[in-house]
């Protein structure tokens, strides 16, 4: 597949480049860049939910089963076993795909409200499993990641712009890969069952494995996502890494707000909710509780109704990418020249 | 493939919605490179029919062969794929894809990315839609949508095509464009079940006539043998309008009035 340079792409090239080069111009141990790690790893959350929940708007409120799945499976992998995070990482995307597999078999027969229902109730069966499983998940309490000084090949590292430059990497990873299944054979598949799924079957689009397919895709990122979370922060426990409206919701939420199924949504909405999600609580967390939630509340709402199809939708349409003429095939049938292409035009 | 070949069979065919019989045991052979039409009235289960035959729906008994091969209880992308698919009554497209892109989507049934692209410009040209390929679904007029709809379906490239009231909305001159194509895409082999209440294009454009009424097979035949028999007339036209519309159609005349309330 070649790539043509659209502006789209030339923008997208340019944000990589003035985030790669943030670490230099912030305090390297500071606030601002942990916020904007955090602000990147949401937009790779989102962006992996983006290809089930945006391609073939299948809208999970339950993707924190799969990050959450990653965390714990690289976590205690290095835990208990003293296997590298790094290993731990891909056995957590498998771990995430096989559940993302086994969960389809119910789930895809389900539309719209149901589907989302089915999976917010499986990432709470998650986070049950986890708070009750005590012996081998830790229970309650939480896993913490020991700090061991820099041990790269452990995925551990004393400067936060280490851990920056990876989270921007695994960013641009699942771009690229969002990139290749929106633009590829599938990508068409999975558009055509999001706006028809009847009329995409009677064309011949097997509808249940192009969802299968995405959502193991999506299901794996996610839970790459959840093992360097983990790593990054040092600890995590049940109830925040299988959280409905900390991870679930808000992977959605970034996606819908920058643009539902675009490549530039998920990183645009988390560009845009993250930092301002934590200017409102440095801001306001001080003068009453709940204030905080209450403003970003307001400004989610504000912002679905300003522009329900999200901060892209003012994406000038000519720049986007259009499949290509093809080439115009020499005229087969001898028919009298047709009107209907020219007419009501 | 010699033409007595039937190359879609349906054997007593049945779906029971509830209490319901939409269809009520219906048999009959589709023969290679005919084109068939199934006529009857408004509910009188064609929509079920071509569901049931594409695996769109479930039938309750019987069975549906296509070259002989088993297709029901298959999923409708695998009888894609065996070679029979339908074009949608009120054209379900992809709404927001291009033209090129809604055929392209179904032309990677049988192609990659690059030659499915290639056959989707090939049978938009073939449709004389060539010049509207870029354009945006939502864009177009009702009966550009209705062509678009069947380049979709030819798009996979079937042996047999169910179309569901493609010539709705259609001006005379464009009704002819479309059964040309239909025509020569007959010529070529391709075999055709054709759901229309145009009678002036259903009787200039069919070999042979299905009529369904209430689930059941009334009656089958040439246009003229089907035109006159009464069984018919009482029950898709109706007794008050029987013998003004007989005549009509018998002869092929222009029933301008019978679209425009389709």
């Amino acid at each position: 597949m070649r790539a043509k340079l659209t502006p789209g792409l030339v923008l997208l090239l340019l944000f990589f480049a003035a985030a790669a080069l943030l670490p230099f111009y912030v305090d390297p141990r500071g606030h601002v860049l942990r916020i904007a790690a955090m602000a990147l790893l949401f937009a790779a959350m989102s962006q992996s939910w983006n290809i089930v929940g945006g391609l073939a708007n299948q809208v999970s409120l339950g993707h924190a089963a799969f990050f959450g799945i990653g965390a714990y499976t690289s976590s205690l992998l290095y835990l208990r076993l003293g296997i590298s995070p790094w290993l731990g990482l891909v056995a957590g995307a498998a771990l995430a795909g096989v559940a993302a597999a086994l969960l389809s078999l119910p789930t895809f027969r389900l539309k719209g409200h149901y589907f989302a229902l089915a999976t917010l109730a499986f990432a709470e069966v998650m986070r049950v499993i986890a708070n009750s499983w005590a012996s081998l998940t830790g229970g309650p309490v939480g896993l913490s990641i020991p700090f061991v000084g820099s041990q790269p090949l452990n995925f551990a590292f004393r400067a936060v712009s280490s851990y920056y430059w990876i989270i921007l990497g695994l960013l641009a990873l699942v771009c690229l890969v969002f990139g290749l299944l929106a633009r590829g054979a599938i990508g068409y598949r999975l558009r055509a069952v999001r706006e028809n799924e009847a009329a995409a079957e009677v064309a011949g689009v097997d509808t249940f494995r192009v969802k299968l397919t995405a959502s193991v895709i999506s299901a794996a990122l996610t839970a790459v996502c959840g093992s360097v979370f983990a790593q990054f922060t040092f600890f995590f426990d049940p109830d925040s890494i299988f959280s409905l409206a900390g991870v679930s919701v808000r992977m959605a939420m970034i996606a819908i707000v920058g643009g539902l199924g675009t490549l530039g949504g998920p990183i645009i909405g988390a560009l845009f909710l993250i930092p301002l999600e934590e200017t409102a609580n440095a801001f306001l967390s001080s003068k009453a509780a709940g204030l905080s939630q209450l403003v970003f509340g307001v400004i989610l709402i504000a912002a679905i109704l300003i522009q329900p199809r999200g901060i892209m939708a003012y994406w000038p349409k000519r720049w986007s990418r259009r499949a290509p003429r093809p080439p115009a095939p020499p005229p087969v049938a001898p028919q009298a020249e047709p009107a209907l292409a020219k007419g009501g035009q | 493939m010699n033409a007595q070949t039937p190359v879609l069979e349906a054997q007593a065919i049945a779906v029971t919605f509830g209490g319901l019989k939409a269809v009520d045991g219906i048999s009959f052979t589709l023969t290679a490179g005919e084109i068939v039409g199934l006529i009857g009235p408004n509910g009188a289960g064609k929509t079920t029919l071509f569901n049931s035959l594409v695996g769109l729906q479930r039938l309750t008994s019987g069975q549906v062969l296509l070259g002989g091969e088993r297709v029901s209880g298959l999923k409708p992308h695998r009888v894609a794929g065996k070679g029979m698919t339908k074009t949608f009554q009120n054209a379900a497209l992809f709404p927001d894809m291009s033209v090129l892109e809604n055929v392209l989507t179904a032309a990677l049934l049988r192609h990659d990315l690059a030659s499915a692209r290639m056959k989707a410009g090939a049978v938009l040209h073939r449709l004389g839609l060539g010049a509207i390929a870029q354009t945006d679904v939502a864009d177009l007029t009702f009966p550009q949508k209705a062509l678009v709809e069947m380049a979709r379906a030819l798009a996979t490239e079937p042996k047999v095509l169910l179309l569901d009231e493609v010539m709705a909305a259609l001006t005379p001159s464009e009704m002819d464009e479309v059964m040309a194509v239909i025509r020569s895409l007959r010529d070529e082999g391709l075999t055709f079940l054709v759901v229309e209440h145009h009678m002036r294009a259903i009787m200039a454009l069919c070999d042979r006539l299905l009529v369904v009424n209430f689930g059941r097979l009334i009656a089958q035949g040439t246009p003229a043998e089907v035109a006159n028999d009464p069984v018919v007339i009482e029950a898709y036209l109706g007794q008050g309008a029987a013998h003004g519309a007989t005549t009509d159609a018998a002869t092929g005349g222009t029933n301008a009035a019978g679209g425009a309330h389709a």
